[in-house]
């Protein structure tokens, strides 16, 4: 036979029984909607942990230029100034909601930090300090604010050049009692093996969208599943009833290969009209799920990732999404049309021949 | 076997054993004769007497049990399925008792059917279906269905589909067992006339001897044995005989055919 006969029986045959195709179609656009939609949902999820990573990432670098320019109130330039790793970037609110200690309310004190000294202090519960010597205080010669953003990630934490610390840190050790101060100095230099990268954020988050992506896929696999079955049933049932058919096809000289294709093409053209039409009506889904299921998204991830909620997309339906779903859903046709048309070559012409249709 | 070269089918000691749990069947049992090119041979036997199983096993439908069957020099009983089916495609054509058309097809596409498989392209099996369904008097209900087309005329397609590919040997499987008299010697004039025509073999099966007498030999079978061979030597005064018989309208029918 050649292919483009076989194109046309196939399709003839298929519409011959519209009813049943078009069941059979449904199940598959089912399961294409859901391994596509879940599969987008999971490649979302992945692209907003990565961006949202990146983008603590960025805010975790603080630029310092070494020669300052000094500008007056209206911005013009005075003076510059070169200066050395020894100084503090404050976080906005790190400088409020200091109070007096000596008074008895609690009032709050404004800083000056032009004339505050800084003292830097171990944690007591980790440290046992020595009560004879003076705690550590520095007065501070380079400083800078930053602004208040609306993060408040960043705006309760100080930093500085991590070299800086450490001689600060060493320093300040001697304030300890001798078995902490070895304690500590060993802290200290442990603490210059660990990397803080993005990949530090960005596995834990990776490794829970993976997972998620697998359940989401698992979902849609299962509907895929259903259809594929649902597919193999329909070709059983219309074998059953072109028993007649077969017996003459092979009578005539049709070769049992052919009447293998056949049936295979009947099966996996099921399984691509589905696919088409269930990447089709996907699209349609991930748009809708970004406009109207923020509300969903939110409940469910909101406990545990800060999502910028506002423009997310939560489905994205990457090119090569709907490539791969089509041949994914032709692929379930012909594996789940493999068994029905094998059991149509094994008829014998004239049993078939005998059966009235 | 003066003509040796001009055998077309031979049937060696062919057997065929149905076995009914633990009794064995002899449909077929020991038969041998030889088919000669261009030959109308009619299997002439009583229902349930094993001709129909002979004629599928000469067709290569069902498998031998034991016995040889050569046709055009190829052993049939050896081929696989595939290299039979192509088989089939060049040598054979089928007519059948109940027709066996495809009741989703149009009489012109039932007839291209065959030649669908022989990888014929579309125009030319199409000019090809067209000139066969003409010559047995079809040319107004090419794009019927056989639902509705009588019996007679269902079974001229059939008869259409069997010729269109050329095929040398024709197997016809109670060809007029569904159909009234009348319309059952047109019918097998029509197959002896076409078979004539491009020196074609036909094997018929039937239970009628006033069929049988379509044919150049009849081989009698009882009990899936030969009885006997008998040559009908002047087939002509024979067929004259049947027109007399028949009436005047099958006359103008026939006229209206040729």
């Amino acid at each position: 036979m050649r292919i483009s006969d076989l194109i046309k029986m196939g399709l003839r045959n298929l519409s011959r029984r519209k009813a049943r195709t078009a069941l059979t179609v449904i199940g598959v656009v089912i399961g294409t909607i859901s391994i596509v939609v879940m599969v987008s949902i999971g490649i979302g999820m992945n692209t907003n942990f990565t961006s949202q990573v990146m983008e603590q990432g960025s805010l975790t670098t603080v630029t310092v230029e070494r020669i300052a320019n000094i500008m007056d109130d209206e911005g013009n330039y005075i003076n510059s100034k070169e200066q050395d790793n020894k100084y503090i970037v404050f976080g906005s609110d790190t400088l409020l909601d200091f109070y007096n200690p000596t008074s008895r309310n609690y009032t709050t004190k404004s800083i000056d930090l032009t004339k505050d000294k800084v003292t830097f202090q171990f944690n007591p519960y980790e440290y046992v300090v020595n009560e004879r010597k003076k705690p550590f205080s520095l007065k501070l010669t380079n400083y800078g604010i930053m602004e208040k953003v609306d993060n408040w990630e960043y705006d309760y934490s100080c930093y500085m050049d991590i070299d800086y610390f450490r001689t600060l840190y060493k320093k300040y050790a001697n304030t300890l009692n001798a078995e902490d101060r070895k304690k500590a100095l060993s802290a200290i230099e442990n603490y210059e093996r660990i990397k803080i990268t993005v990949a530090m954020f960005l596995e834990p988050m990776q490794e829970t969208s993976n997972m998620l992506q697998m359940v989401l896929g698992g979902i849609g696999a299962i509907a895929m599943l259903v259809s594929a079955i649902n597919i193999a049933n329909t070709m059983i049932m219309s074998i059953y009833e072109r028993t007649k058919e077969i017996g003459i096809m092979k009578v005539l000289g049709c070769v049992i290969t052919d009447i293998k294709k056949l049936f295979l093409f009947e099966a996996g053209m099921i399984g691509l009209i589905g696919g088409i039409i269930g990447i089709g009506l996907s699209y349609l889904a991930s748009f809708a799920i970004n406009k109207f299921g923020q509300p969903l998204f939110q409940a469910l991830l909101s406990t545990n990732y800060m999502y910028n909620m506002e423009n997310t997309k939560f489905s994205i339906i990457p090119f090569w999404l709907p490539f791969v779903a089509a041949g994914f859903a032709f692929l379930v046709g012909v594996l789940s049309g493999y068994y029905p048309a094998n059991r149509a070559t094994k008829i014998s012409a004239i049993e078939a021949m005998k059966t009235d249709s | 076997m003066q003509n040796q070269n001009n055998t077309i089918i031979q049937v060696k000691n062919v057997k065929k054993i149905y076995r009914m749990g633990s009794e064995k069947i002899y449909a077929v049992d020991d038969v041998s004769f030889d088919i000669q090119k261009g030959e109308f041979c009619c299997l002439l036997g009583t229902s349930g007497s094993g001709k129909s199983t002979l004629l599928n096993l000469m067709a290569g439908i069902e498998k031998l049990s034991g016995g040889q069957i050569i046709i055009k020099g190829q052993k049939i009983h050896k081929m696989s399925e595939n290299s039979l089916a192509r088989f089939r495609q060049r040598y054979l054509g089928f007519v059948f008792q109940s027709y066996n058309l495809m009741n989703s097809m149009t009489a012109l596409e039932n007839v291209e059917f065959p030649l669908v498989f022989k990888r014929v392209r579309t125009k030319k099996r199409r000019a090809l279906s067209k000139d066969m369904l003409k010559q047995v008097g079809l040319e107004n209900r090419m794009n019927h269905k056989p639902k509705e087309m009588s019996g007679g005329q269902q079974q001229r397609v059939g008869i259409a589909r069997a010729f269109v590919a050329k095929p040398e040997i024709v197997f016809a499987d109670e060809p007029t067992g569904n159909l009234d008299t009348k319309t059952a010697m047109e019918v097998l004039k029509l197959i002896r006339n076409i078979a004539k025509e491009n020196n074609q073999t036909i094997v018929m099966v039937t239970h009628d001897k006033r069929v049988a007498q379509f044919a150049d030999k009849v081989i009698n079978i009882l009990d899936g044995k030969i009885q006997s061979i008998e040559k009908i030597e002047n087939v002509e005064s024979i067929e004259n005989k049947e027109k007399i018989e028949t009436t005047e309208s099958i006359e103008v029918l026939e006229t209206k055919l040729s």
